[in-house]
């Protein structure tokens, strides 16, 4: 219950990130289209939201919150360097 | 929002965030290193066995004060976790006829002091204060006295909330740009990891900045307490409720084991003890006050129970403190993370780390853009120089001053007078020592030997501690002890991220194109960096 958070967290970065252009290009050859965009983006913000639920089960209402915000810190840096520093497989290849 | 109050942001951030970034930055080393303040309290005795029996030591430390000093005003005594090097015990003399009592006597008394180890007996360490000159540091500095450092510490606190607030205005772009790094791109790629250390963090930067403004706020805005309080006492007593203080009887008694008062007291609180403190032990009104930990909840004002000290009766509880004093007390439990385990004092400093960079990359920031308008850029004027140079002796040289620290606290002879004062001191030669180079040498070249040096000196000494001493890293992780294998490990991959650094500053050429000319509009100075 205590990494359910971060997992959401990281995935709803990684979600936003691919949502803006030059992510998007980057690991899929094209920028979004309108339609995907809004999905990505949407996603990216209920799993920021639905990370609050996990952190309060794990933790109650004090120290929940903290882990909901610690969980964000962490995974949108997780993401930022995923993003940004993993090598683009078909770049590779 | 107007372009106006953007620009006018920019100017305060620009600023707020330059004029005070050096006091920041060590504000930040040190008080990340202060998370690990317990565990490099034990790295820096290596010579103390780890605490296996909290319970022994702390019968250890009724014989050994019992034995000591048995007529003490009060006692002091830790209660130990193994994350502890030993239970640091200090003791108030009963005050002298005609001595003012109650005022606190100088810090670091060595004579009223003692250390006891996992075996219960006085440890013999080298004499260090470890881990605690950074928590000290982080806002007391040093070589001065106590109350101006925390006036310098508490102005560059609220400097940096101002920084963090302009920032957000300035770079409007932030949140938008939020996944952007751009590399190798000089200028774009300082601001990349500028916004990129600052935004990702940003939560825990208004929060240690906001909490640690709190943890200053009787001194930096003492009107409240001054208008409604006349005694300094009472308001201790509004804020820090204790059990009604009895007059010593003179009849002599015997204490009660301190043991077993811990042990009810852990039961009532539903919580591990931290801390007990006796007044006068081995008299008939002897009390004994017991504190919960504060690793077992969020607020530093944890409750305490007291105790008759002959019988071991309960006889008081703290309060439920009042809304105001519970608010600061989470607050300042937030911004010491105190109840954070190994997990969240990581995160806690990588966000100290992301902070140290952020106002690092800040500070370079401003160089790297004056640098290209300047009219004849080999020859800088005269306020460019300086901040360039305060940059390398501060950046560069802080760390190089620590990783000194570090050394200095395995290499100095263990019997050498006032070695404590001595490993401090060695910091801060080291880092004059860096400042006078930084002042007298190349910019480029001194980056990268100062990087390069605390690279070595940081790479080294894992090395260095598992030939010289029995706590190699392979010693501990065998015996199950991570804390200080990973403490040396850590200090492995801080050396090499310093190699790294050093060895991209040496290779970098800037580039032809960079060197352009000066801009027609001189506006262009204060447009916000986006």
């Amino acid at each position: 219950m205590t990494v359910l958070p971060l997992i959401l967290s990281i995935a709803a970065f990684l979600s936003l990130g691919l949502s803006t252009d030059a992510h998007h290009r980057r690991r899929f050859g094209a920028g979004p289209t309108a339609g995907r965009r809004r999905a990505l983006r949407s996603a990216g913000w209920v799993g920021l939201g639905a990370a609050f639920v996990p952190a309060i089960l794990a933790q109650g209402w004090v120290f929940g919150p903290i882990l909901w915000v610690a969980a964000i810190m962490a995974g949108a840096a997780i993401a930022f360097l995923i993003l940004n520093l993993v090598p683009d497989p078909r770049s590779r290849a | 929002m107007s372009k106006g109050f953007r620009q006018s942001q920019a100017f305060l951030h620009t600023w707020s965030g330059m004029l005070l970034g050096w006091i920041l930055f060590l504000v930040f080393v040190a008080g990340s290193l202060a998370f690990w303040r317990e565990g490099l309290n034990r790295w820096t005795r290596p010579e103390l066995a780890r605490i296996e029996q909290p319970m022994r030591v702390l019968a250890g430390s009724q014989a050994f004060l019992a034995k000591t000093a048995p007529d003490a005003k009060s006692w002091f005594i830790p209660i130990v976790t193994d994350r502890m090097p030993g239970a640091q015990l200090f003791w108030v003399p009963q005050p002298k006829p005609g001595e003012p009592a109650g005022r606190r006597r100088g810090r670091g008394r060595r004579d009223t002091q003692a250390l006891i180890g996992a075996d219960g007996q006085v440890a013999h360490a080298r004499d260090t204060r470890g881990g605690e000159f950074f928590y000290r540091f982080h806002f007391d500095l040093h070589y001065m006295p106590v109350i101006w450092a925390r006036w310098i510490v508490g102005f560059a606190t609220m400097m940096m909330l101002v920084a963090i607030l302009s920032g957000i205005v300035t770079h409007k772009k932030i949140f938008k740009d939020f996944f952007t790094l751009r590399r190798a791109k000089g200028q774009r790629s300082w601001l990349d990891g500028h916004n990129a250390t600052a935004v990702l963090a940003l939560p825990f930067h208004l929060m240690i900045t906001y909490t640690g403004l709190v943890t200053l706020m009787a001194l930096l805005m003492p009107w409240a307490v001054v208008a409604n309080y006349i005694d300094e006492r009472v308001v201790a007593a509004a804020l820090f409720p204790s059990a009604a203080a009895v007059e010593r009887t003179g009849r002599p008694a015997p204490l009660i084991d301190l043991r077993r008062v811990a042990a009810d007291a852990e039961r009532r609180l539903g919580a591990p003890a931290s801390f007990i403190e006796v007044s006068d032990p081995g008299d008939a009104a002897a009390r004994v006050t017991v504190s919960q930990s504060f690793g077992s909840m969020l607020s530093s004002r944890t409750p305490r129970l007291a105790y008759d000290g002959v019988s071991g009766r309960l006889v008081w509880r703290s309060p439920m403190p009042g809304a105001a004093a519970e608010t600061a007390g989470v607050m300042i439990g937030l911004h010491a993370g105190r109840f954070a385990g190994y997990g969240g004092r990581w995160l806690y400093f990588l966000c100290g780390v992301a902070g140290t960079l952020m106002v690092a990359s800040g500070l370079v920031l401003w160089t790297v853009k004056r640098r290209e308008r300047l009219p004849d850029p080999t020859r800088p004027h005269v306020g460019f120089r300086l901040v360039e140079r305060l940059n390398v002796a501060v950046i560069g040289g802080f760390p190089l001053g620590v990783a000194a620290f570090f050394w200095a606290n395995r290499v100095l002879p263990v019997d050498l007078g006032g070695r404590a004062e001595w490993e401090v001191n060695t910091l801060f030669i080291v880092w004059a020592m860096s400042a006078v180079l930084a002042f007298v040498a190349k910019p480029r070249l001194v980056w990268s030997l100062l990087f390069a040096a605390t690279g070595v000196l940081l790479v080294v000494l894992p090395f260095y501690d598992i030939v010289a001493t029995d706590r190699g890293i392979l010693d501990m992780l065998a015996r199950g002890d991570l804390v200080i294998a990973v403490i040396d490990a850590t200090m492995g991959v801080f050396g090499i991220s310093f190699l790294a650094v050093a060895h991209r500053v040496a290779r970098h050429r800037p580039s032809a194109k960079r060197v352009r000319k000066l801009r027609s509009a001189e506006a262009r100075v204060l447009e916000p960096a986006e």
